[in-house]
């Protein structure tokens, strides 16, 4: 213990030194303004006495507002956007809730401070933008005036959502989506459109005729975007395939019953022994087989059969 | 399994004893925060915002941060929290004593605008280096431009709105 304490009182020793060394200079230094300082008067005693300095006045200018003149260009004063500032705007603006009297007037009103404001964006400044952008714009197609023209030049769609927020990074991961969308008719799929439906499922909407495609299993919008144009191209193609079996396909494996090609419209033409188009009330009887075949039996479907074999041999209706 | 509905069985025996012997209390709905109590002098001075308590807040008195973070989807919440109390703390202390309304917080894009209201208790020069250098440091930490927009009053009790 005493060896340790020993330790210690060398050491400050040594760092007094030290100290002393060091401010060795500044001490010389304020040896000449020693006298200027006054000795410390804790309790106040009579006789000194602490001269107390006037506080300084600071001069401060009249509100600009004051100074403006009434034809100026507002958009000189306030040119982009930023927090409100009362001598700046010469509004008499008020906010704030107050039970009985005038809401608070706009100086020192930190309510004012805090909403946003648009005196940035007054009409004329607004008009004078727009002018200046009008030279990075090209006119709009002129033959391009219709709807149904803009589908039928650029059936494809692509839809994609930009993200504005308020934190240091501009990127939001749902800025990737791309959403496709076309007009299925628009492709020239004649003989393959069953197979593209079945490919494409879901995605298509039978009441307004359009396929959508959501592509967002990539981390950039262009890497979605190529992704979706590659399902059109890959479905289109694969839709268009026609395999050598195919050709095997026989009436039972029909997906669904066409009565012009099946033995029912051959029998008819047999009975008859004349074409079908000239076999009166055969196309009725054509449509009510179809849907007895097509939606399977039940007593509206055989009832309608009844019905239209009865008209077709000129039988005389049950009661 | 007996064993395990043996000791079930004695437990809620022994908790309907139990029963008896707790004390309940009716709840304490008190909210305190942000509410301040009138004095006996009636002498307390409040500005607008403590005038106004937090429920108060969108109807009478608008938030103290604009950000987007908070909004449904809002990303990066926690750190836009934590950055706002490190720039309260940070201008606070820079300008000591001399904010004389709360610290205004808002964010567009990736600009930060900090606003409030300053005593003049300091001269013109020494406000604009304080300007210069909390926006200097801010923006190097935030590492993202921060814009100090003030207004000063020439007096404290300028932005008191009432006395209770």
């Amino acid at each position: 213990m005493i060896l340790r304490n020993l330790d210690k009182k060398c050491l400050l020793k040594t760092l007094e030194r030290q100290f002393a060394n060091n401010y060795a200079t500044v001490t010389e230094a304020a040896k000449e303004s020693r006298e200027e300082f006054k000795a410390l008067n804790l309790k106040h005693v009579k006789g000194q006495v602490v001269q107390k300095r006037a506080p300084r006045k600071l001069d401060v200018l009249p509100p600009r507002s004051k100074q403006m003149a009434t034809d100026q260009d507002w958009g000189n004063v306030w040119p982009g956007p930023r927090t409100f500032h009362p001598s700046t705007v010469p509004l008499p603006i008020r906010q704030g809730y107050v039970e009985k009297g005038a809401p608070p007037d706009k100086y020192a009103n930190a309510e004012l401070m805090k909403i946003p404001n648009f005196l940035h964006l007054t009409p004329p400044i607004i008009k004078r933008q727009c002018e200046a952008l009008k030279q990075f714009c090209t006119p709009w197609p002129k033959n391009l005036n219709t709807q149904e023209k803009l589908i039928e030049n650029f059936p494809i769609e692509v839809t994609t959502s930009n993200y504005c927020l308020s934190s240091p990074s501009i990127r939001n991961p749902l800025a990737r989506i791309v959403t496709l969308t076309i007009k299925v008719s628009s492709l020239s799929l004649k003989g393959a459109m069953d197979k593209f439906l079945r490919l494409v499922g879901e995605r298509y909407n039978e009441k307004t005729d359009i396929l959508t495609i959501v592509a967002d299993r990539c981390p950039l919008r262009k890497q979605n975007y190529e992704y979706a144009m590659y399902l059109l191209t890959a479905v289109y193609h694969e839709s268009l395939k026609v395999e050598p079996w195919e050709n095997l396909k026989s009436e039972a494996d029909m997906e669904y019953y066409n009565w012009e090609k099946n033995a029912s419209k051959k029998s008819i033409e047999q009975i008859f022994g004349k074409p079908v188009e000239e076999i009166p009330n055969s196309k009725m009887y054509a449509e009510a087989v179809s849907n007895l075949m097509n939606e399977g039996e039940s007593d509206y479907t055989i009832a309608k059969y009844g019905e239209a074999v009865r008209t077709l041999l000129n039988l005389p209706k049950t009661a | 399994m007996t064993s395990l509905l043996k000791n079930v069985i004695s437990n809620t025996q022994i908790n309907t004893q139990l029963v008896r012997l707790l004390h309940t209390t009716s709840v304490c709905c008190k909210v305190q925060a942000g509410r301040y109590r009138i004095t006996p002098k009636k002498d307390f001075p409040l500005t607008y915002e403590m005038a106004n308590p937090p429920h108060e807040i969108a109807h009478r008195k608008t938030w103290n941060s604009w950000n987007t973070s908070n909004l449904q989807g809002g990303l990066r919440s926690s750190e836009t929290a934590v950055e706002d109390v490190f720039i309260r703390k940070f201008v606070s202390g820079t300008w000591h004593n001399l904010f004389v309304s709360e610290i205004i917080i808002k964010r567009q894009h990736n600009i930060i605008r900090v606003a409030g209201i300053v005593h003049r208790a300091i001269n013109a020069r020494k406000v604009y280096f304080l300007i210069g250098y909390t926006e200097e440091l801010l923006s190097f930490w935030l590492q993202c431009p921060v814009k100090l927009e003030l207004q000063t009053v020439a007096d404290k009790k300028d932005v008191i709105f009432k006395y209770i």
